[in-house]
């Protein structure tokens, strides 16, 4: 067939758009940027920014001297507001950036006949009509019906959640489009055969792109940090709105006017709310986001970074994430003996006894009887890398057989094939016939395997150490155990048999005719049994034995058999060595599965158990079992168990691959899609995207999202602590009538300049012990922000306001004003009518020289508040242990946090300290040093504080 | 997550919130036990007076290192302000205006100056003594009663016709009113010889007035300013200045500069450094 033309694609192309999936609908970019600009603390400084220009409005209306102070302020709010808006906005657009790049990453490419030539395009310029070419391995580009098909299987699983792969044809056999064998799905994959199909459906029309728009109906949830932080956020602005009303009714009482208690509000509103928390934490989400990117966790959405620390139940698959996604050789069977081969990653050797000439005999076997190749140009390669044209088995066997004797294309050339049958489902066996290399040996080799029990009763002998002997009852036995077994590791057997054909009967000359089966199938000698599996990953077995350290259940979810599901689970670790399941109670008891009275820890459950169960019945099982494995379960099972573990309370990580995962994904606290294995649509829904396919970095993600809640709380209390040292002045000034001791401007510059490194820093905080001992953080209890941190950062460290105090009255008593004389002289002392007022050595000072003393009280504060952040960022290094057991040094971020802070201010004061509007003035070198000794106080009742915690842990 | 949102009902909540104030069960009183209460109070008792202890503790300290006598740093005290009697201030400074027809509107400030000068009365400056020198008066020694040292005497009737004696109205009613200029205390031990001049709008000239002392100079007697301490019973010089020859019903600017070496009034931030400004306008 000619395909259609590139003009008439072309045209096909504009009117049906591309063909991809249109990912679900985002939430519009300025909705996004909206949200920014009003959530979390926004509102207050919003209500800020009004109140400052109505103070402004009414100011200006009394024609009253600088009414402009306000107008800058509620400019000033404004801005701190839009930028940290902006900033959060450009955070959270540049991890999605992240996702967004990644899935261009792999450009899926189709074979298309266009203007009659075969041409490679980009899958997502195929149009409705095309015709194109498939063969075992592709992704299937497109909705096509197949017009030529030769033993073309595909895996629907990630659609229907078969996991058998089913065979295709051209035969329209079924109504139903989901039932009939000629049409091949977008997404699905080519496992084997080649066909040839003409696209009917693209894009958003095709099944799978049904699905997914379905898939958007399942709503987002709040992650657990963000409800933590909405938590954290309540509690300040509770605290903030609580003592500025208070204080605006304690300042009107004290006769104050009411546009001064606005302004004291004003000052309280900016004091209590941390300005620059919420970027930080954004920040140190993003650094922690970048940190598993790096170790193949990549994360779409930040706060999800946190999410996968906190979890408490991993719902995963099997297939690809717990084990390697391919077939290995995993047992041996021959001279009456299994034998276990090597089944990691990376084998170069098999350790196994290869002495026994039976061995020779099987292995000859497995590298005739098979039709898989290694596509050439790979040498270099190592052989596990290699990619292979041919099923899993064969794959497995060829493998296996490179492995141990090398070379095996080149073996097979030597010993010329001369006839075959191939592998069909009526028969169950395969066949080939070989020359042999011997010279002096004429005689043909026919070499057969198949389904163990098939090749059995074509044999009369079976060979032990290298001889033939006659199969007797008792050989028969042996076999029917050694089947049993290796079957019952859920392990996939293959029985394997030769027979030289005798020299006389079959000379070289012999035709051999694969229709007539012109020579002997019967009465063979079998040589072995081989059985293979797709192996568990290496890592695979210690990650779940972390997760089990760290409290975490590991819930695998399946499609494939029960057996070999638990199996695997069983040598992962999901199922520990020790326990077991109802059903091995009741064998090793030899009793009815209803009578076992005894709870198991250990449940497989299967698919078809599952459909008929209550959800009650369902709550029962996850509840009573420790260890439990889903097997035979649909895409859409997955979701119902997700949805139990979340009845359980439980923060619930899956991984899925998947289309039909995608509900259970977005339902999930925290999707993971597979980088490698999993669709667009499964990456879509998920939080997460693990690049390797590997149940391992699941576990470093864990770890890393747990570090991030201990250090985003020891962020929030190095941030909440100053909270007190500026609220104080404000309070001070409207009880006691002494000059401010610090402005709003100098707070914000707090708050967004010598505060935000070093609370990023701490992000960089190395665990304090190992968090992966831990139990998962129970998420109605363990909050972020407690009453215990809360209380100690407001109500003890907090007393740093202390040391700027001393700081505030040193300065102003080496001025000229004592402490004493500056109790109630507020009045007097803001008034612009009085250019003589008098300090307690007699001297007289203008408004402006009042005013230009005050801004050198609040670069004196601030300054003083620096230095003692600088003890505050150390002692928050660690929560329980002593900063000497933590290392002083270890965290150079923190360092860098102190002198970007110390230099920051240095700036600030001597750099800045000539431009009015900023407040600051050059301070004298010495009232940096006032604070220290409080600063060194501070780290003292700290160490003092951990001390007893250690000492006495548990008590509140 | 659906666990955590759960709604619940207002009277739940309430209830909720009633069993952590009082939950009769577990004895805890919003959380704690009632002895658990009291002990972490008496912790807070506790921190706070050991906390306060030590901010006395620094206030003393710092009470014992500053100097009794003379402030430790004059950083914001380069140049002493200079202020204006009398002093109405309007929305941008000081502005005085007045009608010479309509008492109300001189009286205030008359009686402005008579307060102000009552500190210069002979009987106010009892403990002073006579000084004649024109040089500085430097006082090493504390020479005063009470370990202080001694301050010059300033009456006002060296003021002469602005001295409220002679005429008790200031000049205001006839349109040649008295003003009085008073340099800031400053605590310096040098301060170098003071003078006035007069300018006035944007094109600066001279204005004609009477100064009274004559020539309009602080005497270098007064100076230095020992600080109250040492000289309790100081009391600022002072210049008065009688406008003569006030073109009426216009506003003017009027600029009056301290000049002497130390004295700067350039700082544009400050328009009393040294200097003081003010609006002044006779209506008829």
């Amino acid at each position: 067939s000619q395909g259609l033309s590139s003009a008439k694609a072309a045209e096909i192309l504009v009117r049906d758009g591309p063909n991809l999936l249109t990912p679900p609908k985002a939430t519009p970019e300025i909705v996004k940027f909206l949200k920014q600009m009003i959530g979390g603390f926004s509102i207050l400084l919003w209500i800020g920014v009004v109140f400052s220009w109505i103070s402004f409005g009414i100011q200006l209306a009394q024609g009253a001297e600088s009414p402009f102070d306000n107008l800058y302020l509620g400019v000033v709010l404004a801005l701190v507001v839009i930028l940290t808006g902006i900033f959060a906005y450009y955070q959270e657009a540049k991890s999605t950036n992240i996702m967004a790049s990644f899935s261009k990453m792999i450009p899926q490419q189709a074979l298309v006949i266009r203007d009659g030539e075969k041409k490679e395009l980009p899958a997502d310029q195929l149009v409705v009509g095309d015709v194109v070419e498939i063969k075992g391995g592709d992704k299937i580009p497109a909705d096509i019906r197949l017009i030529f098909a030769q033993g073309c299987k595909v895996d629907n699983s990630s659609l229907t959640g078969e996991s058998e792969p089913q065979s295709r044809s051209c035969d329209f056999t079924h109504e139903n489009p989901l039932e009939t064998r000629n049409i091949a799905f977008y997404s699905t994959t080519c496992v084997e055969g080649t066909a040839t199909g003409i696209v009917i459906n693209t894009g958003d029309r095709t099944i799978i792109g049904r699905i997914a728009s379905l898939t958007s109906g399942v709503g987002n949830e709040k992650t657990p940090i963000a409800i933590e932080i909405e938590h954290f956020v309540y509690l300040v602005a509770g605290v903030a709105v609580s003592i500025g009303v208070l204080f605006f009714i304690i300042s009107v009482s004290m006769r104050y006017k009411i546009l001064d208690s606005i302004i004291f509000l004003i000052g309280i509103i900016v004091a209590n709310v941390p300005e620059g928390l919420l970027a930080t934490v954004t920040v140190s989400l993003s650094l922690t986001a970048k940190r598993m990117a790096k170790k193949n966790c990549l994360v779409k959405n930040l706060e999800a970074v946190e999410t996968l620390g906190s979890t408490s139940i991993i719902c995963s698959d099997k297939t690809g994430t717990l084990t390697q996604n391919r077939m290995t050789v995993a047992h041996l069977w021959f001279d009456n003996q299994i034998y276990s081969a090597d089944t990691s990653e990376d084998q170069t050797t098999q350790p196994f006894d290869q002495s026994s000439p039976s061995w020779t005999a099987l292995s000859k076997i497995v590298t005739l009887c098979n039709r898989a190749e290694f596509r050439p140009g790979q040498e270099n390669l190592p052989i596990m890398k290699r990619v292979v044209v041919g099923d899993a088995s064969e794959t497995a066997l060829l493998k296996f057989a490179e492995v141990i004797l090398g070379d095996v294309m080149n073996i097979r050339a030597q010993k010329k094939k001369v006839a075959e049958i191939p592998f069909n489902s009526t028969n169950k066996f395969q066949l080939s016939i070989h020359e042999t290399d011997d010279p002096n040996d004429k005689r043909f080799l026919l070499v057969m395997k198949g389904a163990p029990e098939r090749i059995l009763e074509r044999c009369s002998t079976i060979m032990i150490n290298g001889k033939e002997e006659p199969l007797d009852s008792e050989k028969a036995e042996a076999f029917q155990t050694a089947y049993m077994e290796l079957g019952g590791m859920g392990e996939r057997v293959l029985g394997f048999c030769h027979l030289y054909l005798p020299e006389n009967e079959f000379p070289d000359t012999y035709l051999f005719d694969t229709d007539s089966m012109n020579f002997p199938t019967s009465n063979l000698c079998f040589v072995g049994l081989l059985s293979m599996i797709d192996p568990p990953r290496s890592t695979v077995p210690d990650a779940v034995s972390k997760c089990r350290s760290a409290g975490i259940k590991v819930i695998m979810v399946t499609g494939d058999h029960p057996i070999t599901a638990k199996a695997i689970a069983k040598s992962v670790g999901i199922i520990s060595a020790t326990s077991e399941t109802v059903e091995d109670i009741a064998k090793r008891l030899n009793i009815p599965v209803e009578q076992v009275n005894r709870e198991a820890t250990a449940a497989v459950v299967n698919g078809m158990e599952l459909k008929d169960m209550s959800s009650q019945q369902l709550d029962e099982i996850l509840c009573n079992h420790s260890e439990i494995v889903f097997a035979r379960t649909s895409p859409q099972q997955k979701l119902i168990i997700v949805e139990g573990c979340q009845r359980q309370g439980a923060v619930v990580a899956v991984t899925g691959d998947g289309v039909n995962d995608s509900p259970a994904l977005k339902k999930a606290d925290i999707g993971i899609a597979m980088g490698i294995a999993g669709s667009d649509a499964a990456k879509n829904a998920a939080d997460m995207v693990l690049l390797d396919d590997n149940f391992a970095s699941i576990v470093t993600g864990v770890e890393e999202g747990r570090l991030i809640f201990d250090n985003l709380k020891k962020t929030i209390a190095y941030t909440l602590t100053k909270n007190i040292a500026e609220l104080c002045p404000f309070l001070i000034y409207i009880i006691t009538s002494i000059p401010l001791p610090i402005g709003t401007i100098t707070i914000l510059f707090i708050d967004l300049g010598t505060d935000i490194i070093p609370s990023v820093a701490l992000a960089y905080e190395k665990a304090e012990s190992d968090i992966m001992n831990r139990r998962p953080r129970n998420k109605r209890k363990d909050r972020l922000v407690n009453e215990q941190l809360a209380v100690y950062s407001y109500l003890q460290i907090g007393a740093l306001a202390l040391g700027a105090f001393v700081t505030y009255f040193t300065v102003y008593a080496e001025q000229g004003f004592l402490p004493s004389t500056l109790l109630g002289v507020r009045v007097n002392w803001e008034n612009n009518a009085i250019n003589d007022f008098e300090d307690s050595y007699g001297q007289e000072w203008t408004k402006y020289q009042r005013t230009y003393l005050q801004w050198t009280g609040y670069t004196a504060f601030f300054v003083s508040i620096t230095i003692q952040q600088v003890a505050d960022l150390i002692i928050r290094k660690t929560r329980r242990n002593s900063i000497f057991q933590q290392g002083l040094f270890r965290n150079k971020v923190v360092w860098v946090g102190i002198f970007s802070q110390i230099g920051i201010a240095l700036i600030l004061t001597y750099g800045l300290g000539h431009v009015t509007a900023l407040n600051f003035t050059p301070l004298r070198f010495q009232y940096w040093f006032v604070a220290v000794p409080f600063a060194i106080l501070i780290w003292v009742y700290d160490e003092v504080r951990k001390l007893f915690i250690r000492r006495y842990p548990g008590s509140k | 997550m659906a666990t955590l949102n759960e709604k619940k009902t207002c009277s739940e909540r309430m209830e909720n919130f009633r069993r952590f104030v009082w939950n009769p069960e577990t004895k805890l009183f919003m959380g704690r036990t009632l002895i658990n209460w009291v002990w972490i109070s008496l912790y807070y008792l506790a921190f706070y007076v050991v906390m306060s202890g030590l901010f006395a503790l620094s206030i003393y300290c710092l009470m014992r290192t500053v100097n009794p006598y003379e402030p430790d740093y004059q950083d914001q005290l380069k140049s002493p302000g200079v202020t204006l009697r009398p002093d109405v201030y309007g929305d941008r400074g000081l502005q005085i205006y007045y009608n010479v027809s309509d008492n109300k509107t001189w009286e205030g400030l008359v009686t402005t100056l008579q307060t102000f000068l009552t500190a210069y009365t002979p009987a106010a400056q009892h403990l002073n003594i006579n000084c004649t020198s024109d040089t500085y008066f430097f006082q090493d020694a504390f020479d005063g009663p009470n370990k202080t040292k001694l301050s010059c005497k300033f009456t006002s009737d060296m003021l002469q016709n602005c001295s409220g004696i002679t005429d008790p109205t200031f000049g205001f009613p006839e349109g040649n009113p008295c003003f009085i200029i008073k340099m800031n205390r400053v605590s310096t031990s040098s301060r170098e010889a003071c003078s006035l001049l007069y300018k006035q709008g944007d094109e600066p000239r001279l204005l004609e007035v009477d100064y009274y002392p004559v020539n309009g100079t602080f005497n270098l007697h007064y100076f230095p300013y020992y600080g109250k301490k040492s000289q309790p019973s100081y009391s600022n010089p002072l210049v008065a200045v009688k406008f003569l020859n006030i073109t009426r019903n216009v506003e003017h600017r009027i600029v009056c500069k301290v000049i002497g070496a130390g004295i700067t009034f350039d700082n544009v931030h400050d328009p009393y450094e040294g200097k003081v400004e003010f609006k002044f306008k006779i209506e008829d």
